[in-house]
């Protein structure tokens, strides 16, 4: 099925894979914030558990890179908050509707569930046992 | 910071609207226990026993319906977030047409910038102050007060044709709502007479995908009936559907805007809440036009009144002053604001009339000109006490605020379509390692996107309050 939201990664800057793109040696840089969100948006909306969880340990670098970032890193950085603001409006929406969507499936799991052992407390409407229904 | 607190209070704000939606779902799953609604949900068939040796051993039972439960429950799921997808799309193409209207880099229409045209009407009075007896100078405020009106005016016009188009579009919807309705009510028939007990297959299938049609169209609620019937009613209770029978929803005008009925009530107010593509149009129509067009009145009367104020009370170049019978307006004197955009233009055709001088100095005073340049600067109670170009600025930005957080609504809402959509093809048989295996992707999916969430926020946060802590511990 085509996942929504291809567009939001589907451009220079949120290919997939385009994130992570420092040499060893080069002077420090961070993908770009609104990258990462976007890309997360998309990946959660397509339930792609494997790359949020790349994303996850993207966001852990750029919080551990950024102990030694210097002022204009971080200046560059808060221009970037700035612009992803209304991106993470959207993430913060879609991440709410999983979790909607997590407990109507969580629900539906339990009453699943609930109906298995339920089940034994109907036994009054069961046949007897040895009631003819066996193949002797 | 107040950027991200919008982003967590939006947050909290999407998590009420889905605790509702939630709600919904869970007195349907709390329903299913109950006797009416087992009819329709998973039934427990009792295996053939088995007896060795002249004792039997029961199998037990097997679950026979469970797929059923499942299905419907989220399909009812998606076919509310498919209403407020729906809602919030056709609401947003709306948004980005009116959008374009007050957008002067990508402006096509005729309204221009309204922004700039403020400036250049109050900067010409400047120029005028320096030398009130300049010809070209008077000529070029009322050259600048028609540009600005002329572009109020058209931007008030459009927003009219706007509105037109989204009530025909919306009266439109009322066919498609009454054929399915019919459609569903038939098939409910149908399925009452033939399948009371069981699964009617083709045609729950028929009906259930007349549901989700209506369910782009409209906000409805689902309750399900004896015999396996279905009872389908607007989010706000209007019956559309009572199992066999059908009730045709009619649309009539009142007051110049599409009203929608069934019977004799009047249950236009709750579509406009209720979700679905009517919801949407009803929604821009009602409230963004009509508050773009309520906001572009204020303006016009703004600064209608408060020009030809001034400019009455001043000595224009041939040493008149205003009267009640013959005024000094610039512009055409509105009586009320409501309708002040539209009718806004210039009514004074002789430069001379501009009443740059005082009621105190000779014709050459230029007092009354530096007072209506001086406007720009005023703030006014018309105008929410803003200056006219603050107020134009307040009104663009709110705008662009609105089409903002619809288009995170919308964003949100298909992404939760496209997830539900993708369970119910993971969940299409019953093998329960499928079902497991999609319900771990969902969790896993949720709890590594929380996690991103969660460090973003926490590094923008930090970025944003530059010399404050930046790493998250």
């Amino acid at each position: 099925m085509a996942c929504w939201g291809m567009e939001l990664g589907s451009g220079p800057a949120g290919a997939r894979g385009a994130i992570a793109l420092q040499e060893p040696g080069e002077r420090w840089k961070h993908p770009l914030l609104i990258t990462l969100v976007t890309e997360a948006s998309r990946s959660l909306a397509c339930l792609d558990a494997e790359r949020l969880e790349e994303l996850a340990l993207s966001c852990q670098a750029l919080n551990r890179d950024l102990a030694r970032a210097d002022g204009e890193t971080r200046a560059a950085l808060a221009a970037e908050s700035r612009e992803a603001t209304s991106d993470m409006a959207v993430l913060a929406r879609v991440l709410e509707a999983t979790r909607a969507n997590l407990n109507v499936m969580n629900r539906l799991r339990e009453l699943r569930g609930g109906r298995l052992e339920y089940g034994a407390q109907q036994a009054p409407e069961w046949p007897p046992m040895e009631s003819g229904h066996g193949n002797n | 910071m107040g950027t991200i607190n919008s982003a967590l209070s939006i947050m909290s704000g999407a998590l009420d609207a889905d605790q509702e939606a939630l709600n919904i779902i869970s007195n349907n799953v709390a329903n299913a226990n109950t006797t009416g609604y087992t009819e329709e949900v998973p039934n427990w068939q009792e295996n053939s026993s088995v007896t060795i040796n002249g004792v039997s051993y029961g199998q037990g039972v097997t679950e026979t319906g469970a797929t059923s439960v499942r299905d419907k429950v989220l399909t009812e799921r998606l076919d509310q977030q498919q209403q407020l997808a729906s809602a919030s799309g056709s609401r947003l193409t709306a948004l980005d047409t009116l959008q374009a209207l007050f957008t002067p880099a990508s402006s096509t229409s005729a309204s221009g910038d309204i922004g700039t045209d403020i400036t250049s009407f109050y900067d010409s009075f400047s120029k005028l102050e320096a030398e009130p007896t300049s010809s070209s100078y008077r000529q070029a405020v009322l050259s600048a007060a028609s540009t600005l009106a002329a572009d109020i005016s058209g931007a008030a016009s459009s927003l009219a044709s706007q509105k037109s188009s989204l009530d025909q579009e919306a009266a439109g919807v009322t066919s498609q709502v009454n054929a399915l309705t019919t459609s569903i009510a038939q098939l409910n028939q149908q399925i009452m007479t033939t399948s009371p007990d069981s699964d009617a297959g083709t045609l729950e299938d028929q009906r259930q995908a007349d549901i989700t049609a209506l369910s782009k169209l409209v906000g409805i609620n689902q309750i399900t009936t004896e015999n396996n019937g279905l009872s389908i009613t607007t989010t706000s209770g209007a019956l559309l559907v009572s199992e066999g029978q059908s009730f045709q929803m009619t649309n009539g005008t009142e007051s110049g805007e599409t009203h929608f009925y069934v019977g004799t009530t009047d249950i236009t107010s709750g579509l406009t809440t209720g979700g679905g593509e009517l919801g949407g149009y009803l929604t821009a129509r009602d409230t963004d036009i009509t508050g773009a067009l309520s906001s572009l009145d204020q303006l016009a009367y703004g600064i209608s009144t408060s020009v030809n104020a001034l400019n009455n009370t001043g000595i224009d170049a041939d040493g008149k002053t205003g009267t009640a019978a013959s005024p000094l307006y610039i512009f055409n004197e509105p009586t009320a604001e409501t309708g002040s955009a539209e009718n806004m233009s210039v009514v004074m055709t002789d430069p001379n009339e501009i009443a740059a001088a005082s009621s105190t100095e000779g014709t050459g005073g230029s007092s009354n000109a530096t007072a209506m340049y001086d406007l720009a600067k005023s703030t006014s109670a018309e105008l929410n006490g803003q200056t006219p170009s603050d107020y134009y600025s307040s009104f663009v930005s709110a705008l662009g605020s609105t089409v903002s957080e619809v288009e995170s609504e919308n964003t949100a809402q298909t992404a939760s379509v496209t997830q539900l959509q993708t369970q119910i093809d993971s969940l299409s048989g019953v093998n329960l390692n499928d079902e497991a295996a999609a319900m771990t992707s969902l969790e896993r999916s949720y709890q590594a996107a929380s996690k991103v969430f969660t460090m973003l926020d926490s590094i923008m946060a930090s970025a944003l309050n530059l010399g404050e802590q930046t790493t998250v511990s």
